[in-house]
């Protein structure tokens, strides 16, 4: 059910972007460009956070195991 | 007859308070979606660490934004107690979206601050991070309607002037709200708002970093501030040259300034990189050029041509001439309202109204004018060239020197080697008022280059102010310029001590990160 619930919500956004993107790309195109692109923006800043917490990780990862076959 | 120089006050308070005003906006348009993803990562990787850099980056935002509503609040006042004149010739068409402006930052915008700050521990993450974005959207929002009001003033679109009730009237909202102008302009300053606030959390994270302090913070925060501003940055530059472009067609006599053009010119147009206008004579001094750049840059084609004050001096003469009898016509008017030669001869001669206007100011009964009067009026038509020009330079210079920045620390940041280059934190501390001075140099080409008029074409700006005297001008100039100025003193004294003191409890639930930290710094040692 929680499934299903997700696929609806899901799809309801995807309609409503399309929706968004018919309607306001006749009528000009910069302000649907400026929702595509702030919510682009958000995530891509969101992702590099995230990545450095597993460029970090990593790193460790690396030095605990050259320090272990140094052992 | 206005005095010239209440109009010039007028002038000077509502430039200053806007400008002093646009020190806030910015960083609350940016810093409510860079928070808005700082809290997505807390919500989705339900790391600790993100809910606190949320937190701190939310002190210096509230600080902030309620400062800004504070200094916001007073310009919409300014247009009923300065420029009355204005406000009821245009009031039907600007009337509505500074109303909705106002519904979106106080309903919308104000109630989800009070439940993003005191909604931590009461709602559920998700919630709250819903709450976070509703106030990303209604800050952003609220500046698009402030937008829609001010691209009407540049480029009226979606009204008329009707005859009998002597004042313009919506006449399609889709059209204002629509209009080229209006999208590119609310794409471009709120992007540079976002690009305002990726500089100002680099720069302060960068200080951390130099300071060795909150350095897990630090890190993150610089990390997505850079990813943040480097796609912004490239946004605004975008957005700038579609603003440009649309300038273009919508004020002539704006792009002339800001290019420095006296004469028109046969494609393919040479660029001024620098000059020195003299708005006497006509002339540029000193000009270093780049041929071709012009034409590209305004018409996209190498064989497009824009024209220079010479012809629009010409037009503007023409259209002063077919605006006689428009002002005539509604002089007759609004004595007789049922006098059907004299509707029949206002609408022949409706579109050039505004530059008949513009000769009221030499000659009160314009048929009676002369021809030095016309030319007069006809040289008024061209703004002060030489603010205008420097403005926009300063403006894209600074803009360019921006992309350079953050290609720079987005590189560095990715290599996860930021913290190594001393050199480059230094450079982000003080790249922090860089924004601040591109976005009022924006402002400025923006408004001086619109002038004489208020609403473009339409309504001079001589004739838009309100008949105060100058002592009262005087006063309340100076005293809005000292109460700013506290504001602004008060603003950056509570941000330096937040930033000073940093956030709380700092090595509360983020023992790991730290730990990571030193064992990077000892990787740096082992080399």
């Amino acid at each position: 059910m929680r499934t299903f619930m997700q696929f609806l919500l899901f799809m309801v956004l995807a309609i409503a972007v399309i929706v968004l993107a018919i309607l306001l790309g006749d009528m000009g195109a910069w302000y649907f460009a400026w929702l595509v692109g702030t919510a682009m923006i958000v995530l891509i800043a969101a992702a590099g956070g995230v990545l450095l917490d597993t460029q970090d990780e990593h790193a460790a990862a690396r030095r605990a195991a050259a320090s272990a076959d140094a052992r | 007859m206005h005095d010239i120089h209440v109009v010039d006050l007028s002038r000077l308070q509502f430039a200053l308070t806007a400008l002093y005003h646009y020190l806030f906006v910015p960083l609350t348009l940016g810093m409510s979606f860079l928070l808005a993803a700082m809290e997505t990562v807390y919500v989705t990787t339900g790391r600790e660490i993100y809910k606190k850099i949320t937190q701190f980056w939310s002190k210096l935002f509230l600080i902030n934004f309620a400062l800004g509503v504070a200094t916001g609040l007073t310009m919409e006042f300014e247009f009923g107690t300065n420029w009355s004149f204005y406000s009821s010739f245009v009031g039907d068409i600007f009337g509505a979206p500074l109303a909705i402006e106002g519904l979106m930052a106080f309903f919308m915008e104000s109630t989800f601050v009070g439940l993003m700050v005191f909604g931590w521990g009461r709602l559920r993450r998700g919630q709250h991070l819903a709450v976070t974005y509703l106030v990303a959207l209604g800050s952003n929002l609220s500046a698009l309607w402030i937008l829609i009001a001010n691209s009407f003033m540049q480029a009226p679109t979606g009204a008329h002037f009707n005859p009998v009730t002597m004042r313009m009237e919506l006449t399609s909202l889709s059209d204002l709200i629509f209009s080229h102008d209006a999208q590119a302009k609310f794409v471009h300053t709120s992007i540079a708002g976002y690009v305002t606030a990726a500089i100002f959390v680099a720069g302060v994270s960068a200080w951390y970093l130099l300071k060795n302090r909150h350095t897990e913070l630090a890190r993150r925060s610089f990390r997505m501030a850079v990813l943040f501003g480097a796609l912004a940055t490239v946004g605004v530059i975008t957005l700038g040259d579609a603003l440009g472009f649309v300038g273009a067609q919508a004020q002539p006599t704006k792009l002339a300034a800001m290019e420095g053009l006296w004469k028109t010119e046969p494609a393919p147009m040479p660029f001024n990189l620098v000059a020195f206008p003299s708005q006497q004579e006509h002339v540029n001094r000193g000009a270093i050029q780049v041929p071709y750049v012009l034409s590209l840059l305004v018409t996209h084609s190498l064989t497009g041509s824009v024209p220079g004050f010479d012809q629009l001096e010409q037009q503007a003469t023409a259209r002063i001439r077919d605006g006689i009898p428009a002002v005539a016509a509604l002089q007759t008017l609004s004595a007789k309202p049922n006098d059907a030669d004299a509707l029949a001869q206002f609408q022949a001669h409706e579109k050039d109204l505004g530059y008949g206007f513009l000769l009221q100011r030499y000659a009160p009964d314009v048929t009676a004018a002369t021809d030095a009067e016309v030319a007069d009026a006809a040289r008024d038509a061209i703004p002060q060239v030489a603010p205008v020009f420097w403005s926009f330079r300063v403006m894209v210079v600074l803009g360019l020197a921006m992309l350079a920045y953050f290609v720079m620390a987005v590189i560095y940041t990715m290599r996860n080697r930021v913290e190594r280059k001393r050199w480059f934190l230094k450079l982000a501390v003080w790249m922090i008022p860089v924004p601040f001075l591109a976005n009022e140099a924006g402002w400025l080409v923006a408004e001086l280059g619109r002038q004489p008029w208020t609403v473009y074409g339409m309504l001079p700006t001589w004739m838009s102010a309100s008949t105060h005297s100058v002592g009262y001008m005087a006063f309340s100039l100076i005293g809005f310029v000292t109460l700013y100025t506290v504001f602004i003193a008060i603003e950056m004294y509570l941000m330096v001590r937040t930033i000073r003191r940093g956030p709380d409890d700092d090595h509360a639930g983020v023992i790991p990160h730290d730990r990571l930290h030193a064992d990077r710094l000892a990787g740096y040692a082992e080399g």
